[in-house]
Protein backbone atom coordinates (compact mmCIF):
# COMPACT_ATOMS: atom_id res chain seq x y z
CA UNK A 1 0.00 0.00 0.00
CA UNK A 2 1.55 3.60 -0.97
CA UNK A 3 1.58 6.28 2.08
CA UNK A 4 -1.10 8.11 -0.02
CA UNK A 5 -3.61 5.21 -0.02
CA UNK A 6 -6.64 4.74 2.24
CA UNK A 7 -9.66 2.77 2.63
CA UNK A 8 -11.60 5.08 4.29
CA UNK A 9 -12.06 8.50 4.26
CA UNK A 10 -11.14 10.77 7.20
CA UNK A 11 -14.06 13.19 6.72
CA UNK A 12 -16.89 10.25 7.07
CA UNK A 13 -15.38 9.88 10.62
CA UNK A 14 -15.30 13.37 11.28
CA UNK A 15 -11.57 13.71 10.62
CA UNK A 16 -9.02 15.79 8.15
CA UNK A 17 -8.59 14.45 4.82
CA UNK A 18 -4.82 13.83 3.99
CA UNK A 19 -5.26 17.20 1.86
CA UNK A 20 -6.81 19.14 4.78
CA UNK A 21 -3.80 17.57 7.13
CA UNK A 22 -1.30 19.10 4.24
CA UNK A 23 -3.23 22.70 4.14
CA UNK A 24 -2.65 22.64 8.20
CA UNK A 25 1.34 22.97 7.66
CA UNK A 26 2.53 20.49 10.21
CA UNK A 27 5.58 20.82 12.07
CA UNK A 28 6.92 18.54 13.91
CA UNK A 29 9.00 20.14 16.51
CA UNK A 30 9.64 16.78 18.03
CA UNK A 31 10.98 14.09 15.76
CA UNK A 32 12.95 10.90 17.32
CA UNK A 33 13.49 9.25 13.29
CA UNK A 34 17.03 8.79 13.99
CA UNK A 35 16.81 7.78 17.71
CA UNK A 36 17.10 3.84 17.26
CA UNK A 37 20.37 1.51 16.69
CA UNK A 38 19.69 1.36 13.32
CA UNK A 39 18.63 5.21 12.81
CA UNK A 40 18.90 5.60 8.81
CA UNK A 41 16.95 2.96 8.89
CA UNK A 42 14.42 4.17 11.00
CA UNK A 43 13.98 7.55 9.14
CA UNK A 44 13.49 5.94 6.14
CA UNK A 45 10.81 3.60 6.85
CA UNK A 46 9.01 6.18 9.25
CA UNK A 47 9.23 8.83 6.06
CA UNK A 48 5.79 6.40 5.22
CA UNK A 49 4.05 7.98 7.81
CA UNK A 50 5.13 11.18 7.39
CA UNK A 51 4.22 11.19 4.00
CA UNK A 52 0.90 9.50 5.04
CA UNK A 53 -0.19 11.86 7.93
CA UNK A 54 0.90 14.89 6.05
CA UNK A 55 3.86 16.15 7.68
CA UNK A 56 5.69 18.96 6.27
CA UNK A 57 8.40 19.25 7.96
CA UNK A 58 10.08 17.50 11.04
CA UNK A 59 13.05 18.48 13.60
CA UNK A 60 15.06 15.69 14.73
CA UNK A 61 15.57 15.86 18.42
CA UNK A 62 19.02 14.15 17.86
CA UNK A 63 21.35 15.75 15.36
CA UNK A 64 25.29 15.48 16.27
CA UNK A 65 25.93 12.28 18.50
CA UNK A 66 22.83 11.09 21.26
CA UNK A 67 20.55 12.01 23.41
CA UNK A 68 22.64 9.71 26.06
CA UNK A 69 25.97 10.53 24.82
CA UNK A 70 25.99 13.86 23.00
CA UNK A 71 29.32 14.77 22.87
CA UNK A 72 30.94 11.20 22.33
CA UNK A 73 31.54 11.41 18.38
CA UNK A 74 28.37 8.86 16.32
CA UNK A 75 28.79 6.71 13.68
CA UNK A 76 26.02 7.86 11.90
CA UNK A 77 26.63 11.68 12.16
CA UNK A 78 28.04 11.85 8.74
CA UNK A 79 24.94 10.00 7.65
CA UNK A 80 22.55 11.81 8.92
CA UNK A 81 24.10 15.38 7.78
CA UNK A 82 23.83 13.75 4.38
CA UNK A 83 19.87 12.92 4.47
CA UNK A 84 19.66 16.46 6.52
CA UNK A 85 20.94 18.27 3.35
CA UNK A 86 19.33 15.48 0.63
CA UNK A 87 15.62 16.37 3.18
CA UNK A 88 16.40 20.03 3.68
CA UNK A 89 13.02 20.65 2.18
CA UNK A 90 11.36 18.62 4.93
CA UNK A 91 14.31 18.15 7.70
CA UNK A 92 15.91 20.33 10.02
CA UNK A 93 17.38 19.29 13.53
CA UNK A 94 18.19 20.29 16.81
CA UNK A 95 21.49 19.42 18.42
CA UNK A 96 21.57 17.98 22.15
CA UNK A 97 23.95 19.04 25.06
CA UNK A 98 24.24 18.90 28.87
CA UNK A 99 24.77 21.51 31.02
CA UNK A 100 26.07 19.32 33.30
CA UNK A 101 29.29 20.39 31.04
CA UNK A 102 28.77 24.08 29.97
CA UNK A 103 32.02 24.44 28.02
CA UNK A 104 31.42 21.55 26.04
CA UNK A 105 27.98 22.31 25.14
CA UNK A 106 28.54 25.57 23.75
CA UNK A 107 31.08 24.45 22.16
CA UNK A 108 29.10 22.13 20.39
CA UNK A 109 26.67 24.92 19.46
CA UNK A 110 29.17 26.30 17.82
CA UNK A 111 30.21 23.52 15.86
CA UNK A 112 26.64 22.15 14.70
CA UNK A 113 24.64 25.75 14.90
CA UNK A 114 26.34 28.54 14.14
CA UNK A 115 28.73 26.53 11.76
CA UNK A 116 26.28 24.20 11.07
CA UNK A 117 22.82 22.47 9.81
CA UNK A 118 21.30 22.72 13.29
CA UNK A 119 17.94 25.14 13.81
CA UNK A 120 18.02 24.75 18.23
CA UNK A 121 19.22 23.38 21.19
CA UNK A 122 18.10 19.97 22.77
CA UNK A 123 17.87 19.58 26.71
CA UNK A 124 17.58 15.88 26.91
CA UNK A 125 16.44 14.64 30.66
CA UNK A 126 19.69 12.49 30.61
CA UNK A 127 22.45 13.97 31.77
CA UNK A 128 25.19 12.63 33.61
CA UNK A 129 25.56 15.39 36.14
CA UNK A 130 22.25 16.01 38.66
CA UNK A 131 21.95 19.35 36.65
CA UNK A 132 18.73 20.62 35.31
CA UNK A 133 18.16 23.50 33.57
CA UNK A 134 17.54 26.12 36.08
CA UNK A 135 21.29 25.13 37.51
CA UNK A 136 23.61 28.43 36.99
CA UNK A 137 25.27 26.03 34.51
CA UNK A 138 23.12 27.03 32.42
CA UNK A 139 23.82 30.50 31.62
CA UNK A 140 26.58 30.82 29.08
CA UNK A 141 24.22 28.27 27.22
CA UNK A 142 21.56 30.35 27.02
CA UNK A 143 23.77 33.56 26.22
CA UNK A 144 25.05 31.67 23.34
CA UNK A 145 21.63 31.19 22.15
CA UNK A 146 20.69 34.34 22.32
CA UNK A 147 23.40 35.64 20.46
CA UNK A 148 22.50 33.28 17.67
CA UNK A 149 18.79 34.12 18.33
CA UNK A 150 18.03 30.09 18.47
CA UNK A 151 15.36 28.43 19.94
CA UNK A 152 16.04 26.03 23.25
CA UNK A 153 14.02 22.65 23.86
CA UNK A 154 14.23 21.39 27.36
CA UNK A 155 13.04 17.90 28.03
CA UNK A 156 10.44 18.58 30.77
CA UNK A 157 8.65 15.80 33.27
CA UNK A 158 7.09 15.32 36.45
CA UNK A 159 7.04 12.12 37.60
CA UNK A 160 5.01 11.49 40.46
CA UNK A 161 6.85 9.90 43.21
CA UNK A 162 9.70 10.40 46.23
CA UNK A 163 8.85 10.88 49.77
CA UNK A 164 6.65 12.53 49.88
CA UNK A 165 5.00 11.47 46.76
CA UNK A 166 5.05 14.73 44.51
CA UNK A 167 5.14 15.51 41.44
CA UNK A 168 8.38 15.40 40.31
CA UNK A 169 10.00 13.32 42.83
CA UNK A 170 10.59 10.79 40.35
CA UNK A 171 12.36 12.22 38.09
CA UNK A 172 15.77 11.27 37.08
CA UNK A 173 18.82 14.13 38.90
CA UNK A 174 19.01 15.20 35.86
CA UNK A 175 15.31 15.64 34.44
CA UNK A 176 14.25 19.38 34.34
CA UNK A 177 10.77 20.10 35.54
CA UNK A 178 8.61 22.85 34.25
CA UNK A 179 9.15 24.80 36.94
CA UNK A 180 12.69 24.79 36.25
CA UNK A 181 12.31 26.24 33.19
CA UNK A 182 10.30 29.07 34.76
CA UNK A 183 13.60 29.84 36.94
CA UNK A 184 15.66 29.47 33.52
CA UNK A 185 13.09 31.62 31.35
CA UNK A 186 12.87 34.67 34.40
CA UNK A 187 17.02 34.71 33.97
CA UNK A 188 16.57 35.40 29.98
CA UNK A 189 13.52 37.13 28.74
CA UNK A 190 14.16 36.98 25.33
CA UNK A 191 15.15 33.65 24.29
CA UNK A 192 12.52 31.59 23.19
CA UNK A 193 12.08 28.49 25.16
CA UNK A 194 10.04 25.24 24.78
CA UNK A 195 9.01 23.49 27.76
CA UNK A 196 8.49 19.80 25.99
CA UNK A 197 5.68 17.18 27.43
CA UNK A 198 4.41 20.01 29.25
CA UNK A 199 6.33 18.23 31.89
CA UNK A 200 3.96 15.19 31.63
CA UNK A 201 1.26 16.74 33.94
CA UNK A 202 -0.04 19.41 32.10
CA UNK A 203 -2.19 21.05 34.73
CA UNK A 204 0.41 21.91 36.58
CA UNK A 205 3.39 22.58 33.81
CA UNK A 206 1.05 25.12 32.39
CA UNK A 207 0.60 27.01 35.23
CA UNK A 208 4.43 26.51 35.88
CA UNK A 209 5.32 28.46 33.30
CA UNK A 210 2.27 30.51 32.61
CA UNK A 211 3.88 33.84 34.18
CA UNK A 212 6.66 33.70 31.64
CA UNK A 213 5.64 35.00 28.05
CA UNK A 214 8.65 33.58 26.09
CA UNK A 215 7.87 30.05 27.03
CA UNK A 216 6.63 28.20 24.53
CA UNK A 217 4.21 24.64 25.55
CA UNK A 218 4.65 21.44 23.50
CA UNK A 219 2.56 18.15 24.59
CA UNK A 220 4.06 15.60 22.68
CA UNK A 221 5.31 12.27 24.28
CA UNK A 222 2.53 11.68 27.27
CA UNK A 223 -0.59 10.54 26.78
CA UNK A 224 -3.77 12.29 24.60
CA UNK A 225 -5.86 14.11 27.21
CA UNK A 226 -9.40 15.19 26.01
CA UNK A 227 -9.24 18.82 26.73
CA UNK A 228 -6.37 19.21 27.23
CA UNK A 229 -5.16 21.78 24.20
CA UNK A 230 -8.19 23.93 25.38
CA UNK A 231 -6.86 24.66 29.33
CA UNK A 232 -3.44 25.60 27.82
CA UNK A 233 -4.96 27.86 25.20
CA UNK A 234 -7.14 29.41 27.71
CA UNK A 235 -3.75 29.79 30.24
CA UNK A 236 -1.04 30.81 27.94
CA UNK A 237 -2.62 31.55 24.67
CA UNK A 238 -2.75 29.84 21.23
CA UNK A 239 0.21 31.89 20.29
CA UNK A 240 2.41 29.81 23.13
CA UNK A 241 1.83 26.11 22.00
CA UNK A 242 3.58 23.65 19.78
CA UNK A 243 2.86 20.70 18.05
CA UNK A 244 5.18 17.51 18.40
CA UNK A 245 5.00 13.83 16.94
CA UNK A 246 7.18 12.35 18.90
CA UNK A 247 7.74 9.45 15.88
CA UNK A 248 8.12 7.10 15.93
CA UNK A 249 7.93 6.18 19.47
CA UNK A 250 4.13 7.85 19.71
CA UNK A 251 1.84 8.03 16.82
CA UNK A 252 1.11 10.67 14.90
CA UNK A 253 -2.43 9.72 15.59
CA UNK A 254 -2.12 10.09 18.93
CA UNK A 255 -0.67 13.94 18.92
CA UNK A 256 -2.54 14.81 15.94
CA UNK A 257 -6.18 13.60 18.08
CA UNK A 258 -4.50 15.96 20.75
CA UNK A 259 -5.38 19.28 18.66
CA UNK A 260 -8.21 17.87 16.84
CA UNK A 261 -9.88 17.72 20.52
CA UNK A 262 -9.62 20.82 20.74
CA UNK A 263 -13.06 23.01 19.35
CA UNK A 264 -10.68 26.04 17.74
CA UNK A 265 -10.26 27.61 14.56
CA UNK A 266 -8.41 26.45 11.46
CA UNK A 267 -6.17 29.65 11.97
CA UNK A 268 -5.23 28.24 15.59
CA UNK A 269 -4.81 24.75 14.86
CA UNK A 270 -2.46 26.19 12.24
CA UNK A 271 -0.41 28.60 14.72
CA UNK A 272 -0.69 25.18 16.74
CA UNK A 273 0.37 22.67 14.23
CA UNK A 274 3.28 24.68 12.88
CA UNK A 275 2.81 28.70 12.99
CA UNK A 276 4.01 29.13 16.39
CA UNK A 277 7.21 27.05 16.05
CA UNK A 278 7.93 28.64 12.31
CA UNK A 279 8.21 32.35 14.01
CA UNK A 280 10.63 31.63 16.53
CA UNK A 281 12.81 29.85 14.08
CA UNK A 282 12.44 32.32 11.12
CA UNK A 283 15.81 34.36 12.45
CA UNK A 284 17.67 30.55 12.64
CA UNK A 285 16.94 29.70 9.31
CA UNK A 286 16.86 33.01 7.54
CA UNK A 287 20.73 32.97 8.86
CA UNK A 288 20.78 29.64 7.14
CA UNK A 289 19.47 30.91 3.98
CA UNK A 290 17.01 28.73 4.06
CA UNK A 291 13.32 30.56 3.36
CA UNK A 292 10.26 29.20 4.98
CA UNK A 293 6.78 30.41 4.47
CA UNK A 294 5.54 31.98 8.07
CA UNK B 1 -1.02 -4.43 -4.37
CA UNK B 2 -2.76 -4.24 -7.76
CA UNK B 3 -2.80 -0.79 -9.08
CA UNK B 4 -6.70 -1.54 -10.50
CA UNK B 5 -7.47 -2.30 -7.24
CA UNK B 6 -10.08 0.39 -6.50
CA UNK B 7 -8.66 3.16 -3.51
CA UNK B 8 -9.77 5.99 -2.10
CA UNK B 9 -7.51 8.72 -2.48
CA UNK B 10 -8.38 12.63 -0.50
CA UNK B 11 -8.97 14.29 -3.93
CA UNK B 12 -11.67 11.64 -4.63
CA UNK B 13 -15.66 12.20 -4.24
CA UNK B 14 -16.02 9.56 -1.01
CA UNK B 15 -19.07 8.54 -2.33
CA UNK B 16 -17.89 6.97 -4.91
CA UNK B 17 -15.06 5.42 -3.12
CA UNK B 18 -16.94 3.97 -0.32
CA UNK B 19 -19.38 1.94 -3.40
CA UNK B 20 -16.11 0.17 -3.55
CA UNK B 21 -15.10 -0.67 -0.01
CA UNK B 22 -16.18 -4.33 -0.18
CA UNK B 23 -17.15 -5.16 3.96
CA UNK B 24 -17.21 -1.67 4.34
CA UNK B 25 -19.28 -0.67 2.52
CA UNK B 26 -21.48 -4.03 2.68
CA UNK B 27 -21.39 -2.74 6.47
CA UNK B 28 -22.81 1.11 5.42
CA UNK B 29 -25.40 -0.64 3.73
CA UNK B 30 -26.62 -2.83 6.56
CA UNK B 31 -27.13 0.03 9.02
CA UNK B 32 -28.88 2.54 6.30
CA UNK B 33 -25.91 5.01 6.07
CA UNK B 34 -23.36 5.12 3.36
CA UNK B 35 -20.47 5.09 6.09
CA UNK B 36 -20.24 1.43 7.89
CA UNK B 37 -19.72 2.52 11.44
CA UNK B 38 -17.57 1.84 14.29
CA UNK B 39 -18.51 0.07 17.47
CA UNK B 40 -16.19 1.38 20.40
CA UNK B 41 -15.37 -1.20 23.22
CA UNK B 42 -13.83 1.40 25.75
CA UNK B 43 -15.74 4.36 26.84
CA UNK B 44 -16.72 5.37 30.65
CA UNK B 45 -19.66 7.31 31.83
CA UNK B 46 -19.66 10.00 34.77
CA UNK B 47 -16.96 11.64 36.49
CA UNK B 48 -13.17 10.99 36.19
CA UNK B 49 -12.17 11.23 39.77
CA UNK B 50 -9.28 13.48 39.41
CA UNK B 51 -10.66 15.96 36.37
CA UNK B 52 -13.44 17.35 35.02
CA UNK B 53 -13.66 15.70 31.58
CA UNK B 54 -14.45 17.85 28.48
CA UNK B 55 -16.87 15.36 27.13
CA UNK B 56 -18.05 14.04 31.25
CA UNK B 57 -22.08 15.22 29.98
CA UNK B 58 -23.15 11.33 28.75
CA UNK B 59 -25.57 13.49 26.36
CA UNK B 60 -22.47 15.23 25.04
CA UNK B 61 -20.39 12.61 24.77
CA UNK B 62 -23.09 10.73 22.90
CA UNK B 63 -23.68 14.03 20.06
CA UNK B 64 -19.41 13.56 20.42
CA UNK B 65 -19.07 9.83 19.26
CA UNK B 66 -21.67 9.61 17.02
CA UNK B 67 -20.21 13.07 15.43
CA UNK B 68 -17.31 10.39 14.43
CA UNK B 69 -19.51 7.73 13.17
CA UNK B 70 -19.74 5.61 16.55
CA UNK B 71 -23.03 3.25 16.12
CA UNK B 72 -22.20 1.39 19.73
CA UNK B 73 -20.06 2.42 23.00
CA UNK B 74 -19.79 -0.36 25.18
CA UNK B 75 -19.63 1.68 28.40
CA UNK B 76 -18.06 1.44 32.38
CA UNK B 77 -18.55 4.02 34.53
CA UNK B 78 -15.60 5.38 36.28
CA UNK B 79 -17.33 5.27 39.99
CA UNK B 80 -16.21 1.65 39.27
CA UNK B 81 -12.45 2.56 40.50
CA UNK B 82 -13.02 3.70 43.52
CA UNK B 83 -16.82 2.72 44.81
CA UNK B 84 -17.57 0.28 47.24
CA UNK B 85 -21.21 0.07 46.78
CA UNK B 86 -20.43 -1.41 43.29
CA UNK B 87 -24.63 -2.34 42.50
CA UNK B 88 -25.12 1.66 43.21
CA UNK B 89 -22.53 1.90 40.65
CA UNK B 90 -24.09 -0.61 37.54
CA UNK B 91 -27.40 0.51 38.56
CA UNK B 92 -26.34 4.31 37.73
CA UNK B 93 -24.47 3.34 34.68
CA UNK B 94 -27.79 0.81 33.20
CA UNK B 95 -29.82 3.96 33.62
CA UNK B 96 -28.12 6.16 32.30
CA UNK B 97 -27.09 4.01 29.26
CA UNK B 98 -31.08 3.83 28.65
CA UNK B 99 -31.50 7.55 28.95
CA UNK B 100 -29.32 8.18 26.01
CA UNK B 101 -31.09 5.61 23.52
CA UNK B 102 -31.22 1.81 23.88
CA UNK B 103 -28.66 0.30 21.24
CA UNK B 104 -26.46 2.66 21.45
CA UNK B 105 -24.54 2.50 24.89
CA UNK B 106 -23.96 -0.60 25.86
CA UNK B 107 -23.82 -0.88 29.69
CA UNK B 108 -20.81 -3.29 31.47
CA UNK B 109 -20.95 -2.97 35.12
CA UNK B 110 -18.35 -4.10 37.47
CA UNK B 111 -17.70 -6.24 40.35
CA UNK B 112 -14.92 -6.19 42.89
CA UNK B 113 -13.19 -9.07 43.96
CA UNK B 114 -12.19 -7.12 46.81
CA UNK B 115 -15.45 -6.56 48.22
CA UNK B 116 -17.55 -9.39 50.02
CA UNK B 117 -20.29 -11.26 47.51
CA UNK B 118 -19.27 -9.81 44.34
CA UNK B 119 -20.91 -12.70 42.85
CA UNK B 120 -24.37 -11.10 43.15
CA UNK B 121 -23.06 -7.71 41.33
CA UNK B 122 -22.42 -10.30 38.56
CA UNK B 123 -25.59 -12.13 38.98
CA UNK B 124 -27.44 -8.47 39.03
CA UNK B 125 -25.48 -6.63 36.13
CA UNK B 126 -26.61 -10.13 33.91
CA UNK B 127 -29.96 -10.68 35.40
CA UNK B 128 -31.43 -7.75 36.35
CA UNK B 129 -29.18 -4.90 34.11
CA UNK B 130 -29.12 -7.48 31.20
CA UNK B 131 -25.49 -6.25 30.56
CA UNK B 132 -23.44 -8.43 27.77
CA UNK B 133 -20.12 -8.01 29.94
CA UNK B 134 -18.27 -6.71 33.13
CA UNK B 135 -15.17 -4.82 33.15
CA UNK B 136 -12.92 -4.70 35.93
CA UNK B 137 -10.35 -2.58 36.68
CA UNK B 138 -7.17 -4.42 38.88
CA UNK B 139 -5.08 -1.91 40.37
CA UNK B 140 -7.40 0.57 40.81
CA UNK B 141 -9.88 -1.98 42.79
CA UNK B 142 -7.44 -3.47 45.64
CA UNK B 143 -6.84 -6.66 43.72
CA UNK B 144 -4.31 -8.23 40.73
CA UNK B 145 -5.40 -11.01 38.24
CA UNK B 146 -3.91 -13.53 40.60
CA UNK B 147 -6.27 -12.90 43.20
CA UNK B 148 -8.00 -16.37 44.36
CA UNK B 149 -11.27 -15.23 43.12
CA UNK B 150 -10.28 -14.62 39.40
CA UNK B 151 -11.09 -18.63 38.42
CA UNK B 152 -14.36 -18.40 39.50
CA UNK B 153 -15.08 -15.14 38.13
CA UNK B 154 -14.16 -16.39 34.96
CA UNK B 155 -16.29 -19.22 35.41
CA UNK B 156 -19.44 -17.77 36.00
CA UNK B 157 -18.80 -15.27 33.43
CA UNK B 158 -18.53 -17.93 31.18
CA UNK B 159 -21.07 -20.03 32.51
CA UNK B 160 -23.91 -16.56 32.22
CA UNK B 161 -21.58 -15.92 28.18
CA UNK B 162 -20.41 -12.54 29.44
CA UNK B 163 -17.68 -10.36 28.19
CA UNK B 164 -14.71 -9.99 30.74
CA UNK B 165 -12.98 -6.84 30.51
CA UNK B 166 -9.64 -6.33 31.83
CA UNK B 167 -8.56 -3.03 32.26
CA UNK B 168 -4.85 -2.98 32.21
CA UNK B 169 -4.47 1.12 33.10
CA UNK B 170 -6.74 4.37 33.37
CA UNK B 171 -3.58 6.80 32.63
CA UNK B 172 0.02 7.01 32.86
CA UNK B 173 1.39 6.10 36.10
CA UNK B 174 3.68 9.10 35.78
CA UNK B 175 1.14 11.46 36.50
CA UNK B 176 -1.06 9.55 38.71
CA UNK B 177 -2.21 12.22 41.33
CA UNK B 178 0.21 11.80 44.57
CA UNK B 179 -2.76 9.97 46.61
CA UNK B 180 -2.80 7.04 43.53
CA UNK B 181 -0.43 4.25 43.89
CA UNK B 182 -1.08 1.59 41.24
CA UNK B 183 1.57 -0.71 40.17
CA UNK B 184 1.06 -2.06 36.90
CA UNK B 185 -1.52 -5.23 36.40
CA UNK B 186 0.48 -8.21 35.35
CA UNK B 187 -1.05 -10.16 32.88
CA UNK B 188 0.32 -13.52 33.13
CA UNK B 189 -1.73 -14.96 35.94
CA UNK B 190 -4.77 -14.02 33.87
CA UNK B 191 -3.06 -16.04 30.95
CA UNK B 192 -2.70 -19.03 33.76
CA UNK B 193 -6.16 -18.47 34.93
CA UNK B 194 -7.48 -19.66 31.18
CA UNK B 195 -6.39 -22.58 31.23
CA UNK B 196 -9.28 -24.17 33.17
CA UNK B 197 -11.78 -22.02 31.64
CA UNK B 198 -10.69 -21.81 27.64
CA UNK B 199 -13.82 -21.08 26.48
CA UNK B 200 -14.13 -17.47 28.79
CA UNK B 201 -14.86 -14.56 26.82
CA UNK B 202 -12.21 -12.27 27.97
CA UNK B 203 -10.84 -8.76 26.17
CA UNK B 204 -8.32 -6.66 27.19
CA UNK B 205 -8.82 -2.86 27.49
CA UNK B 206 -6.31 -0.17 27.47
CA UNK B 207 -3.55 -3.13 27.25
CA UNK B 208 -0.15 -1.55 25.79
CA UNK B 209 0.80 -5.16 24.37
CA UNK B 210 4.49 -4.42 24.48
CA UNK B 211 6.74 -6.30 26.96
CA UNK B 212 4.45 -9.21 27.15
CA UNK B 213 4.65 -11.00 23.33
CA UNK B 214 5.07 -14.33 24.61
CA UNK B 215 2.07 -14.14 27.53
CA UNK B 216 -0.50 -11.86 24.43
CA UNK B 217 0.33 -15.00 22.24
CA UNK B 218 -0.58 -17.89 24.46
CA UNK B 219 -3.64 -15.32 25.13
CA UNK B 220 -4.66 -15.81 21.96
CA UNK B 221 -4.37 -19.55 21.20
CA UNK B 222 -7.65 -19.00 23.36
CA UNK B 223 -10.76 -19.22 21.37
CA UNK B 224 -12.64 -15.79 22.70
CA UNK B 225 -9.62 -13.96 23.77
CA UNK B 226 -10.04 -9.75 22.13
CA UNK B 227 -8.00 -6.85 22.58
CA UNK B 228 -8.64 -3.30 21.68
CA UNK B 229 -6.66 -0.72 20.49
CA UNK B 230 -6.77 2.40 22.40
CA UNK B 231 -3.26 1.63 24.57
CA UNK B 232 -1.34 1.40 21.52
CA UNK B 233 1.44 3.16 20.48
CA UNK B 234 3.89 4.01 18.23
CA UNK B 235 3.74 4.90 14.46
CA UNK B 236 1.57 2.29 12.44
CA UNK B 237 0.71 0.39 15.47
CA UNK B 238 -2.26 -1.59 14.74
CA UNK B 239 -0.24 -2.61 11.04
CA UNK B 240 2.55 -3.79 13.33
CA UNK B 241 0.58 -5.33 15.68
CA UNK B 242 -0.91 -7.65 12.61
CA UNK B 243 2.60 -8.09 11.19
CA UNK B 244 1.90 -6.20 8.12
CA UNK B 245 4.38 -3.24 8.69
CA UNK B 246 7.98 -3.32 9.89
CA UNK B 247 8.88 -1.11 12.70
CA UNK B 248 9.37 -0.88 16.27
CA UNK B 249 8.94 -4.38 17.60
CA UNK B 250 5.24 -5.18 18.60
CA UNK B 251 3.50 -7.92 20.41
CA UNK B 252 1.58 -9.75 17.91
CA UNK B 253 -2.39 -10.31 17.64
CA UNK B 254 -4.27 -11.84 14.70
CA UNK B 255 -7.10 -9.50 12.87
CA UNK B 256 -10.10 -11.26 14.28
CA UNK B 257 -9.19 -10.58 17.77
CA UNK B 258 -8.47 -7.03 17.45
CA UNK B 259 -11.25 -4.61 18.54
CA UNK B 260 -11.64 -0.69 18.25
CA UNK B 261 -11.57 1.03 21.84
CA UNK B 262 -10.82 4.75 22.47
CA UNK B 263 -10.86 5.39 25.97
CA UNK B 264 -12.91 8.12 25.65
CA UNK B 265 -14.01 10.54 27.25
CA UNK B 266 -10.79 10.52 29.22
CA UNK B 267 -9.00 10.16 25.76
CA UNK B 268 -9.61 12.02 22.28
CA UNK B 269 -12.02 9.84 20.24
CA UNK B 270 -10.29 11.42 17.45
CA UNK B 271 -6.85 9.58 18.86
CA UNK B 272 -7.91 6.14 18.07
CA UNK B 273 -9.84 6.63 14.52
CA UNK B 274 -6.46 8.59 13.66
CA UNK B 275 -4.82 4.92 14.10
CA UNK B 276 -6.78 3.45 11.89
CA UNK B 277 -5.99 5.79 9.18
CA UNK B 278 -2.42 6.08 10.20
CA UNK B 279 -1.79 2.27 9.82
CA UNK B 280 -1.82 1.09 6.26
CA UNK B 281 -5.17 -1.21 6.85
CA UNK B 282 -6.73 -2.95 3.56
CA UNK B 283 -10.94 -2.85 4.08
CA UNK B 284 -11.50 -5.76 5.28
CA UNK B 285 -8.50 -4.94 8.10
CA UNK B 286 -10.34 -1.98 8.74
CA UNK B 287 -14.08 -3.79 8.95
CA UNK B 288 -12.93 -6.39 11.12
CA UNK B 289 -11.70 -3.97 13.35
CA UNK B 290 -14.10 -0.99 13.11
CA UNK B 291 -17.36 -3.77 14.06
CA UNK B 292 -17.15 -7.08 12.93
CA UNK B 293 -14.61 -8.74 15.43
CA UNK B 294 -17.07 -6.71 18.01
CA UNK B 295 -20.61 -8.18 16.92
CA UNK B 296 -19.11 -11.61 16.74
CA UNK B 297 -17.88 -11.67 19.98
CA UNK B 298 -21.43 -9.92 21.48
CA UNK B 299 -23.03 -13.25 20.01
CA UNK B 300 -23.96 -15.65 22.20
CA UNK B 301 -21.67 -18.30 22.57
Amino acid sequence: MNAREFFINPADYGLPTRDELVAYRIWDNHFHGFAAKNPIEQYERNNFFVERMGVERSIAQEVGGTLEEPFAPYQYDVEILKILERDKDRLSGRTPIDPGFPDESCAKIEKWIRNGPCIGIKYPGTGKKAVTCSHPNNDPILRLAAELDVHVYIHTWLKVGGTPRLPGGDNLPSESTPMDVAKLAQRFPNVALICGHTGGDWELGVRAVRPHKNVLMEFSGSDPHSGMVEYAIRELGVDRLVWGGHGPSRSYATELGKVLDADISKADRMKIFGGNLRRICASIFRKKGITIEP
Amino acid sequence: MNSRRHFFKTSFASTAAVSLFGPLAQAAERSGSRVAGIIDTNINVFDWPFRALKFRDTQALVVKLKKHRVIQGWAGNFEALLAKDINGVNARLAAECRKHGRGFLIPFGSVNLAWPDWEEDLRRCHEVHEMPGIRIYPGYQPFDLDHPGMGRLLQMTTERGLILQVVFGMEDPRVYHPIINVGPVRFRPLVAALKSVPNAKVQLVHFAGSGSNEDLAQFMEYPNTFLEISRLEGNGAIARMLGSVAGLPSARAPLDRILFGSHAPYFPIETAILKLIESPLEAPQLHAIMQGNARRLLLPA
